[in-house]
């Protein structure tokens, strides 16, 4: 297995129950300061405002609590367990294991089924061709443009920004079909299995760099619209340094699990991790769309990939983790597997440090920014919100 | 990076310059076949007794609202394209030149939820068919459940339900929605819903046209 179980080495991933993952290690142990956010004590004249869970504003459902005196929001609540989905799990065999680990988020399903199988393959040592890594690093890439893109349509929502939220929900939408071409499924949903990669690169460079010229254009003119960017700048300031993905790289921390050797073959790509030094929405907003630009070109330098096919999944024991960066920042999946069955599994969603950066963040600001505020962490409740069975 | 519009532009010209540049996006659909449908999710034809995890395929037949697309059938079974997939109990014509859709997310994965939010895209555009989200359930002609059942939503569904006026029409979207699909069961369970919009999650395409059709369209 790749990790280890023991003392705490490396930055701070997240946690599942009692296990802290650490970039290199698994540990019992919980970083500094991690439990001690502090509690807030009502004020007089503050009272509690509920957000959610089911509301017009939100994409998922979602319990948030506002602790206020009327205009400024001095705590922040926040509860994903209103949706929690039980996934029943354990004993099932890796290919409908996977059918479910796909649908935790269904949104960033390649995220969370790669890192599944890389765990797996982990678990079994099972060799992974050069030409079913860079199958994952399209996969992953495709989302993580489809993601940074949505994010950025929603931070124009709130601001009544018509124009660049609809020309952005049409290149979302444009990459959602180039991902049915390549996949099969708009959602990567069947893509993958242990060792191969059903998907296929032809046509898709052309599409993309329409993608991509498109939206330059639009960024360069978002990066010109200073009403917009006002309710960007400063909104949402991150004062911790437990972050991961574009809210880590946006607070000057060059975390990207890409950059780690040895998962995918990142290194022989154009990739480079966008770090920004503003801690704010404005620096998510602004990792996000240099991300968008990058990923087109990692998937440029990819070349032709085809479809592998492997019928037969493995049988076997062990077992083993792995950890991706997802758009939202690091996922990481531990597998243990007896005779080819699942006998335990659990996995460290980047939602769970992004939650509590967004509840500090939060504080001081006002109602209007609490939107931008939210989305710039591109937040997806479904991957918190699951008992794993 | 350095990334400019260019100079001597003023941002509101640039904006509304960048509206008119790009033209018209909207395909013609549902008056038109849809101009790039996916492969899955779509009808699936077929014949034998391939292993479903689901049980979609049983006694020959294949049932759209169980269906979720995960190839275990094929290639017994193929994807034909076809975005039909959806079932209208009940119709409100009344509903034609204003329908307002709540959106419930009851135990949904994420891919529901943008889906339904895709059909506003400039490509399906569901404003031009007098089709709107709303944020208040006291406002909605239609309530759209997404999502297995949970017991931390059960209330506000109910709740959600019981204050919007009538009349209503309770729509589910996807297969975990309709049968529960690979997670679990049925938020309301499926004789109750007027109208089944099937798919893993169900394609814009059939988003679109099952809406319309509710309206007896």
């Amino acid at each position: 297995m790749r990790y280890k179980f023991g003392e705490p080495s490396g930055r701070y991933i997240g946690h599942w129950g009692k296990y802290h993952v650490y970039a290199d290690s698994i540990s019992e142990i919980a970083p500094d300061g991690y439990n001690d956010l502090p509690v807030h004590k009502m004020a007089p004249g503050e009272f509690n405002f509920q957000y959610g869970p089911s509301t017009g504003g939100l994409m998922e459902s979602v319990g948030i609590t506002l602790t206020t005196p009327g205009e400024l929001i001095n705590s922040v609540a926040v509860d994903p367990s209103y949706k929690a989905r039980s996934l029943k799990l354990k004993g099932k065999s890796i290919g409908e294991a996977l059918l479910l680990v796909e649908r935790i988020n269904g949104f960033h399903a390649a995220s969370n089924s790669l890192s599944f199988l890389m765990a797996v393959e982990d678990a079994l040592d099972l060799e992974v061709t050069v030409e079913v890594q860079k199958a994952r690093i399209l996969q992953l890439e495709l989302e993580r443009i489809r993601s940074n893109l949505e994010v950025i349509k929603r931070l124009c929502e709130p601001a009544g920004f018509g124009v660049p939220t609809n020309q952005l929900g049409y290149l979302r939408e444009k990459v959602s079909r180039i991902i049915s071409g390549v996949a099969g499924h708009r959602f990567f949903f069947g893509a993958n299995a242990p060792g191969c990669s059903r998907v296929s690169s032809s046509g898709i460079n052309e599409k993309l760099s329409e993608v991509g010229q498109e939206f330059q254009r639009l960024y360069a003119g978002l990066l010109e619209s200073k009403i917009f960017l006002n309710r960007l700048q400063n909104n949402g300031v991150t004062k911790d340094s437990l972050l991961t993905g574009p809210a880590a790289r946006a607070s000057g921390l060059r975390y990207d699990s890409r950059t780690v050797r040895g998962e995918l073959p990142y290194m022989e790509t154009p990739f480079y991790p966008v770090v920004r030094e503003e801690k704010d929405c404005f620096g998510r907003f602004c990792v996000r769309g240099e991300e968008v630009l990058n990923s087109i070109d990692i998937i440029a330098s990819l070349g032709s990939l085809k479809e592998t096919v492997r019928t037969e999944i493995p049988k076997g024991s062990g077992e083993g983790c792995a950890r991706l960066e997802s758009p939202q920042g690091d996922i990481f999946y531990y597998v243990q597997l007896k005779n080819g069955s699942i006998e335990d599994l659990w996995h460290v969603s980047p939602g769970t440090l992004n939650i509590r950066a967004f509840r500090e963040s939060m504080k001081g600001n006002i109602f209007t920014d609490f939107h931008f505020n939210w989305e710039s962490f591109g937040i997806w409740i479904s991957e918190l919100g699951v008992v794993i069975q | 990076m350095d990334i400019r519009v260019g100079g001597g532009y003023s941002m509101s010209n640039f904006w509304f310059g960048e509206g008119i540049r790009k033209g018209k996006k909207t395909e013609r659909f549902p008056f038109a076949p849809p101009e790039e449908p996916p492969e899955r999710p779509s009808r699936m034809e077929g014949s034998g007794e391939p292993y479903c995890p689901t049980q979609a395929i049983k006694d020959g037949k294949w049932d759209a609202g169980r269906c979720i697309f995960c190839r275990f059938c094929e290639p017994g079974y193929t994807p034909t394209g076809k975005q039909d997939i959806f079932k209208v109990n009940r119709t409100e014509p009344v509903l034609k030149k204003s329908f307002y859709i709540y959106k419930l997310d009851s135990g949904a994965c994420g891919a529901c939820n943008v889906e339904l939010e895709t059909i506003f895209d400039p490509q399906y555009d569901a404003n031009r068919l007098n089709i709107f989200i709303t944020n208040s359930p006291r406002h909605a002609d239609a309530i759209v459940v997404m999502g297995v059942h949970t017991d931390g939503m059960k209330e506000a569904l109910k709740n959600a339900y019981e204050a919007m006026p009538e009349p209503k029409l309770i729509i589910s979207m996807g297969a975990c929605s309709i049968s529960g699909g690979i997670i679990g069961e049925s938020p309301i369970g499926r004789e109750k819903y007027h109208v089944e919009i099937a798919g893993c999650p169900p394609s814009p395409y059939t988003i679109l046209e099952a809406l319309a059709r509710a309206r007896g369209d």
